[in-house]
């Protein structure tokens, strides 16, 4: 297992040279090229100035050199033993324990790790938050579209998680931010960034006044879930009825929340919503029925209490953070959410059909058994190899979502330094997303060796 | 090569099977019937959608404007319209129908290239001052009167408008966009940068992947390894990373950006083209081609390619849906083309200076939506219908 570890790392080495020089070819053949013409172009300075300028950017970035010597010096600085480099560009002994340099870049004048410190965590926050939303709730939905095959609930989920996944991340972005969080609709969620000037300043966890506005709360959450239960477990025509006079509710709730909105927009989310929780209501999955007639019941719940509170509320930095990451992670995820969804599906009807079901069926065992003991673990198989592929996605729609919610991170690092032409900032975030995705397919080999016992690397 | 005889009519080959079993389903008939709509709007758009009257009876008779301003593109367009219909009336002759076709693109290229000459500075405003004046006795305007281009200039407004929101002098069934100019008019022109984007950069891709994984799946060995490297360094990079650089350093051209798309997605196909090559290479009929001394092409493209095309002809339709959302990212993004209206730089214009334009985000992006859909209905029924083929 170690030499197989190591040696899929030494492997690593070529690939990622492999990606530096093609992204540095890339840069170079282009027309202008990264030049110190490129690089003042934009700047209103006068001659002098611009030549010295230029000279200067020559002078620390060697960008009069060829090519090939300016890969193979960035080569030299990023690798952890090489030649020392002197203030003047010149190289000097061969050293063992120079250390890596990512450089600094054109356009910031800051070191790249410095910057790229900065930004990946936010990024990797944001991902780290989604991989385990779109497990969840893909696995979930998944999984009742094959244990119901051809149902209605199959062929529906099927139709809606394929235009789910045709919806351009831009789109549902924009859609958030417009209704979401613009103060022309609801503005409920902030339009950017990933935490408000007071948030950092708050204690780490919500507080309220008093104890009692506390208790509010938690028993208005318990009361609105408990009722969204109960009404759950109703004969049907009962729970639709109360279903559909909830969404009624909320709806009307959601309509008068509208800044300057008027009658048609309040009767028509009290109407949509109530046909929403009614269908949900109506369905025959106790699943659905909870989960939709519980959040129902928590949202109810919430509100209520909310209206009675009576001391100030101090969000907390916990929960100024996760109101900011609503919005960008829901957009990040939903795409992730349909893809692994289909795939989960797929995955367990083939588990269904198979031999050894058929065989745990015939000797007796429950279906629940069958499904949970033996289908469902052999159907995490492609989740877990997809889970290396939905990593480069995800770094994907960062770049997307952190412009539309201007939130600092990699992707937006990424666009700023492709625009910019600044060539250290290029290479290091293509060598440090290479490196995260070829981890990721390591971690996902690794992964089938441990849920897979017949796969083995020695 | 015998003629189409009565007998040759009801044989069912396994592509007309698929085709069959494709139309049989109702969401790729939808999906079908969305982008023929959208085909037809890129074909005729400078008729459905201009500020220059169809045609005008005046004092020297008949006259018509949009025919004046018609760009060689659009003619161009056209004839490929009907080189298309003229190949699909003669899809039971197909080298006829192939010939035909080619001779008819290129007439209409070299027809439109010289004969149709737009003037160079266009004044919108014009045809509707000369109506204004009284100097026309008859008019017919194309359904929606305003070009992509006009910006309004004579109603010396700019800025965005909501839907039917202007003055009563003008309507705009879908709002304007920031320089002033009709929405629909835009949407309308912009369906050629979504179809041509959309099939060119997958076939470029295809052309490279499918090149690259039958050499690697037909040599295997040290071929095949070293081939292997190189789909994984290009598939190490974040595909919308590398289409970020390229186009960043490359420039903005539409054209240059078809071929970018293509030239950063072929790696999925040359995997797919890989893995059924390494199957095909082990059968009778291609060792038997190889006996019989055929050449490396022939081999390659006439006897293994038609069998280890399924696949790939699957993931190309889900292709397609991607390098319009591609495209669509990039514009969105600030680095789409330049001069040409796409649904994505529409979409941009959605939130500016934090004030949300609903009709720049519903209209545009539910465009986008609808025809990367449409592809994907397309794609997940030809997998049904090949799943169903193959059982």
């Amino acid at each position: 297992m170690h030499a197989y570890i190591l040696r899929r790392l030494l492997l690593m080495v070529p690939t990622l040279f492999g990606i530096t020089v093609v992204v540095f070819a890339i840069m170079v053949a282009a027309p202008g090229g990264v030049s110190p013409e490129t690089l003042t172009a934009g700047q209103n300075l006068d001659p002098e100035a611009r030549k010295a300028l230029e000279a200067y950017y020559n002078r620390r970035y060697g960008l009069d050199d060829p090519a090939p010597v300016q890969y193979l010096r960035w080569l030299n600085s990023i690798a952890p033993v090489g030649f020392t480099v002197a203030a003047d560009g010149s190289l000097g002994a061969f050293s063992w324990t120079k250390g890596m340099d990512l450089g600094s870049s054109f356009r910031y004048g800051r070191p790249v790790a410095d910057l790229i410190a900065e930004r990946l965590p936010i990024t990797l926050l944001l991902n780290a938050l989604s991989i385990p939303l779109v497990y969840l709730v893909a696995v979930t939905v998944g999984l009742q579209a094959a244990r119901e095959r051809g149902s209605a609930f199959d062929t529906g989920s099927g139709l809606a998680l394929l235009a789910l996944w045709s919806v351009p991340t831009m789109l549902a972005g924009v859609l958030f931010i417009g209704f979401f969080a613009s103060d022309q609709y609801w503005q409920w969620f902030p339009t950017a960034g990933t935490l408000s000037r007071e948030g950092a300043a708050m204690t780490f966890l919500p507080h309220w006044g008093t104890a009692l506005d506390a208790l509010k709360v938690l028993a208005g959450a318990g009361l609105g879930v408990a009722a969204g239960l109960g009404a759950a477990r109703l004969s049907r025509p009962w729970r639709v009825g109360i279903g559909a006079v909830a969404g009624l509710l909320l709806g009307g709730a959601w309509g008068a929340a509208l800044p300057d909105g008027g009658w048609t927009s309040l009767a028509a989310l009290a109407a949509a919503l109530a046909a929403l929780l009614g269908g949900a209501a109506s369905a025959s999955v106790p699943a659905l029925r909870g989960v939709a007639l519980g959040g129902a019941g928590l949202l109810a719940g919430l509100i209520v209490a909310a209206a009675v509170m009576e001391a100030a509320f101090v969000r907390g930095y916990l929960l100024d953070r996760a109101w900011h990451l609503v919005l960008p992670v829901l957009t990040l995820s939903y795409g992730g959410i349909a893809f692994l969804a289909k795939l989960t599906r797929s995955s367990v009807l083939e588990n269904l059909h198979s031999d050894y079901a058929r065989t745990a069926r015939a000797k007796g065992l429950p279906e629940s058994d069958v499904l949970w003991r033996h289908v469902f673990r052999n159907s995490l198989l492609p989740l877990v190899t997809v889970a290396a592929t939905l990593l480069p996605a995800l770094l994907s729609g960062s770049v997307i979502v952190e412009s539309i919610f201007s939130i600092e991170g990699m992707g937006k690092l990424a666009v700023e330094a492709v625009t910019g032409r600044d060539r250290e900032l290029v290479l290091s975030i293509t060598l440090i997303s290479g490196l995260l995705t070829l981890a990721g397919y390591l971690l996902a080999d690794l992964l089938y060796a441990v849920v897979d016992p017949r796969v083995s690397y020695e | 090569m015998n003629e189409a005889g009565p007998q040759e009519v009801a044989r069912v080959t396994p592509a007309r099977a698929i085709a069959r079993a494709i139309f049989a389903r109702r969401g790729a008939r939808l999906g079908l019937a969305w982008i023929a709509l959208v085909a037809l709007l890129a074909v005729f758009a400078p008729f459905l959608a201009s500020s220059q009257p169809l045609l005008v009876v005046g004092e020297g008779g008949f006259a018509s404007p949009v025919l004046n301003h018609l760009a060689p593109e659009d003619g161009a367009l056209l004839g490929v319209f009907l080189a298309v219909l003229v190949a699909w009336r003669l899809a039971r002759r197909p080298r006829v129908a192939l010939v035909t076709a080619a001779g008819l693109v290129t007439v209409a290229l070299i027809a439109s290239h010289t004969l149709l000459e737009p003037p160079r500075l266009v004044a919108h405003e014009q045809p509707r001052q000369t109506v204004a004046a009284g100097d026309w006795d008859w008019v017919v305007w194309a359904p929606v009167p305003w070009s992509p281009d006009d910006y309004l200039r004579d109603y010396g407004h700019t800025g965005l408008e909501a839907p039917l929101e202007a003055a009563p002098t003008r309507v705009h069934w879908l709002g304007t966009e920031a320089g002033g100019s009709d929405l629909l008019a835009g949407m309308i022109h912009a369906t050629r940068v979504a179809l041509g984007i959309g099939l060119v950069a997958t076939g470029i891709a295809l052309v490279i992947g499918v090149v690259i994984g039958g050499v690697m799946g037909y040599f295997s060995g040290i071929v095949d390894i070293l081939g292997m490297r190189v789909v994984e360094v290009v598939e190490a990079i974040p595909t919308l990373f590398l289409l970020l650089i390229f186009v960043a350093f490359f420039g903005r051209d539409l054209y240059l950006m078809m071929v970018i798309i293509g030239l950063t997605s072929w790696s999925v196909y040359a995997r797919y083209v890989r893995a059924e090559f390494l199957k095909l290479r082990q059968q009778e009929y291609v060792q038997a081609a190889v006996v019989a001394g055929l050449p490396l092409r022939s081999i390659l493209f006439r006897h293994m390619l038609p069998n280890g095309m399924a696949p790939v002809l699957v993931t190309a339709s889900f292709g397609v849906a991607s390098a319009i959302l591609a495209e669509a990212t990039l514009s969105f993004l600030g680095l789409g083309p330049v001069d040409t209206p796409t649904w994505g730089r529409m979409l941009d214009q959605a939130v500016q200076s934090s004030t949300f334009n609903w009709w720049m985000a519903l209209f545009p992006g539910g465009a986008i939506f609808c025809t990367v859909f449409a592809y994907n209905l397309l794609g997940e029924a030809l997998r049904d219908a090949m799943d169903s083929e193959a059982a």
